[in-house]
């Protein structure tokens, strides 16, 4: 590696917040010059975290950057640092990456709103931020980052503030997203009173071996924090009204980019710092003695996961905005990730990570082409809204693209990392023989199909069926806004061919960095720091996958059922398939009995009784109206989940650690 | 009287929870949010305090091995949260001013077009 190569991550953090300065300084009269600054900012940081990619992906290098070059001494690391082994380096490809399409597609997506001077100005911090947080050596550093991702994710939520509940939804965002703040400045207090260090690498040596209630509580506080910005059970509220009320581009951002801080947040406490699931050989063996110890951890952090990813998924079928409940859905799949992390094995930790670049992707292309229907119809409401696919065909197959990604199909990317996270969940149980994570494994299913089952609703009720006569008029969106959409799209499909080689040069990598404790110790403070404090050496895991499969036959599949439909379309007559525009409401024929179980028919909904799967809401009723009203939207109730999530942990953690 | 500290800051954490958790007036959840922040202020600068320790101002040539003085790093700490509490306490307030302006009501109970 040159020595030059040191100082790229300061750079490509210090690049997009002088271009939030730069663009506030120069774009309020010239609207050319301020996109020029942004897009300048968001490029260069894309191509120096690019740039890092080969030394410290693929050779297994890590860079340790002292700011003002206070380097530790006498082995007490006091200045803060940036610190980039490979986790971290996976973990910023998804932001920069992120970053770079969500900027382009505002650009053309933002074009009818006024000031956006500072649109672009909290925009770049927000990215700027984001990446100081996964690029930080620093616990005290992290909390900064995260304080100024959440202001200015709270601003952009409430940026068209006109908009029916951003506001709202922003208030919420604030109020519950400072308790967790909170809760993870009380953990580094917590830490510091007891280790007087706040450096990543120089705790990650001393914690393991100092047994003191004092750091599990800081732990548990910790956790929480963390929990709350991955927006995990029970603070997923806030990020439905955040998500559905804020600009599409930022409900990329917030949904593939801020949840993936709070995940790189617990796999670097639980893995690196904590090093409470047991992942080492020597740590299996502390294990035996203190059996409480290790497991407990794994158990909380799958257990919040799967309630999270069940919770949210059944929330999804009760929403008639699309955006809403594109939100619920991408916290479902958080819930995917945040259960493998906890499994604690090395095949469930690179599911975890697959899982957390697919979800950035294929989430991120189903906001945009939602905002792509915003921007082209003006409305959000999946009741009002069909028959879009004769308007917008380009965004409906982007629609079906992402769709197919996030339901876990065959052959996209949303089906390898699903399958990675099947057979962690499958090795997990036949080696611990525990009940549990057999429930963990059927839940994943199940959440999978469910999944499948919401995205058939809202194809159906966006850009199938017949038209609202006030959309007749829908035009498709500016290419500036699709290619950004063609950009991730290509990606999904791109990642679901080829997981072996994702697998080789990305997740392996990171996998064994995360797993690494020793090694990001040393790297921080000099050869042989991890080896004083007993901290055990590296032992690499093997991964073996429990089945094969073959995502190029899958494809030869999808292409030649696809060519057959088409064929038959094509060649068969249309008699048998009425037009479904106008001459529906001459047909005496009852639409009651045309879906599934339906209810009475309404006016411009797309299927009986608004909504596919009345039948199955009906015989779940109850739990539905009981999540509704859980649901209440009152700031004080989801503070209140919060507080009581933190209680809970706390007590949790003092019972069993 | 380090422990009264720690007293205290328990006390106004939880007391700014219980405010934001019960206290309908959205201007009464913003000062519940205040009193956490303090709360935790007050514990971070506690965890530095040496009883009897002198301000941690030095040249390199007054430093001895003998110089016994309170530990800075939690003073920088808060200020930076200090700095970052200003400004929650500042965009909360923004956001209720203009929430009275669209919904005319201070009520959070009233305020809940987004559930569900």
């Amino acid at each position: 590696m040159y020595d030059f190569m040191y100082h790229f991550p300061v750079l490509a953090i210090m690049v997009l917040f002088l271009g939030a300065f730069i663009a506030s300084l120069v774009g309020r009269r010239n609207a050319v010059i301020r996109n020029a600054v942004v897009l300048i900012a968001m490029v260069t940081s894309l191509v120096l975290i690019l740039s890092l990619v080969k030394p410290i992906l693929l050779e297994g290098q890590t860079i340790t950057y002292w700011l003002s070059n206070w380097e530790p001494v006498g082995d007490w690391a006091i200045g803060i640092s940036l610190e980039v082994d490979a986790l971290s380096l996976f973990f910023a490809l998804i932001v920069v990456v992120a970053v770079f399409v969500s900027g382009v597609y505002s650009f053309f997506y933002m074009d009818r709103d006024d000031s956006l001077v500072n649109y672009y100005t909290l925009f770049s911090m927000l990215s700027g931020s984001v990446l100081g947080l996964v690029l930080s050596g620093d616990l005290f550093n992290m909390f900064v980052m995260i304080e100024i991702m959440t202001f200015t994710a709270v601003a952009l939520t409430a940026f068209r503030n006109t908009y029916e509940g951003a506001l709202e939804g922003a208030f919420k965002y604030l109020v519950v997203g400072s308790l967790g703040s909170t809760s993870v400045l009380i953990g580094i207090a917590l830490i510091y009173s007891q280790m007087h260090t706040l450096n990543l690498a120089q705790l990650a040596a001393m914690l393991p071996g100092y047994d003191s209630p004092v750091t599990i509580i800081a732990f548990a506080f910790l956790f929480v924090g963390f929990g709350s910005k991955a927006f995990l059970f029970p603070f997923h509220p806030l990020a439905a009204d955040a998500h559905a009320v804020a600009p599409a581009s930022i409900s990329l951002m917030i949904s593939g980019v801020l949840t993936k801080c709070g995940v790189y947040g617990i796999i670097r406490l639980a893995y690196t710092v904590y090093q409470n699931v047991d992942v080492n050989v020597m740590n299996a063996l502390k294990s035996v003695c203190n059996p409480m110890n290790a497991n407990f951890v794994q158990y909380f952090i799958t257990g919040v996961g799967v309630v999270t990813m069940f919770i949210c998924v059944t929330m999804a079928f009760n929403q008639h905005n699309f955006k809403r409940l594109l939100a619920f859905h991408s916290i479902s799949q958080v819930g995917y990730v945040i259960t493998v992390i906890g499994l604690g094995s090395a095949l469930g930790l690179s599911a975890g990570l697959f899982h957390a670049m697919n979800h950035t992707i294929f989430k991120g292309l189903l906001f945009l082409t939602a905002g792509a229907v915003q921007h082209a119809t003006g409305s959000l409401d999946l009741d009002e809204l069909g028959g879009l696919s004769k308007k917008m065909p380009g965004t409906c197959a982007l629609f079906l693209i992402g769709a197919a990604s996030i339901s876990g199909l065959p052959p996209f990317n949303g089906f390898a990392s699903k399958w990675m996270i099947y057979q962690a969940a499958f090795q997990k149980a036949g080696e611990t023989g525990n009940f549990f994570f057999v429930v963990v494994c059927v839940a994943a299913l199940i959440t999978s199909v469910l999944t499948l089952a919401s995205f058939i609703k809202v194809a159906q009720s966006v850009f199938f069926g017949q038209l609202n006569p006030k959309f007749a008029k829908t035009r498709e969106v500016s290419l500036g806004m699709r290619i950004p959409m063609w950009i991730l799209a290509i990606l999904c499909v791109v990642t679901g061919l080829f997981p072996d080689k994702v697998q080789q040069w990305l997740l392996a990598p990171a996998t064994s960095a995360a797993m690494n404790a020793a090694g990001y110790i040393d790297a921080a403070m000099g050869q042989g720091y991890a080896a004083s404090f007993s901290i055990p050496s590296f032992q690499p895991q093997s991964i073996f996958l429990s089945g094969a499969w073959q995502p190029v036959m899958w494809l030869l599949l999808l292409v030649s059922v696809t060519l057959a439909v088409c064929i038959v379309a094509l060649l068969g007559s249309d008699d048998k398939a009425p037009a479904i525009s106008e001459t529906n409401t001459d047909t005496p024929a009852d639409p009651k009995y045309e879906s599934f179980f339906s209810g009475e028919a309404s006016v411009y909904s797309q299927v009986g009784g608004s909504d596919l799967f009345w039948g199955f809401k009906h015989n779940w009723r109850h739990y539905f109206s009981f999540m509704h009203n859980w649901h209440s939207g009152v700031v004080n109730d989801y503070t209140l989940y919060g507080a009581a999530a933190i209680a809970v942990a706390l007590v949790l953690c003092v019972i069993f650690l | 009287m380090i422990f009264t500290n720690y007293l205290v800051c328990f006390f106004l954490v939880v007391l700014g929870i219980y405010c934001m958790v019960s206290q309908k007036n959205l201007f009464k959840i913003a000062v519940g949010m205040g009193l956490v922040d303090y709360g935790v202020n007050l514990l971070i600068v506690s965890v530095g305090f040496h009883d009897g320790g002198t301000a941690p101002i030095f040249n390199i040539s007054e430093l001895t091995r003998s110089s016994f003085f309170v530990d800075p790093i939690p003073q920088a700490l808060t200020l930076t949260s200090i700095v970052i509490g200003a400004c929650t306490t500042a965009m909360t307030l923004c956001l209720i001013i203009m929430l009275y302006k669209q919904y005319g009501t201070l009520q959070s109970d009233e305020i809940r077009r987004l559930r569900g």
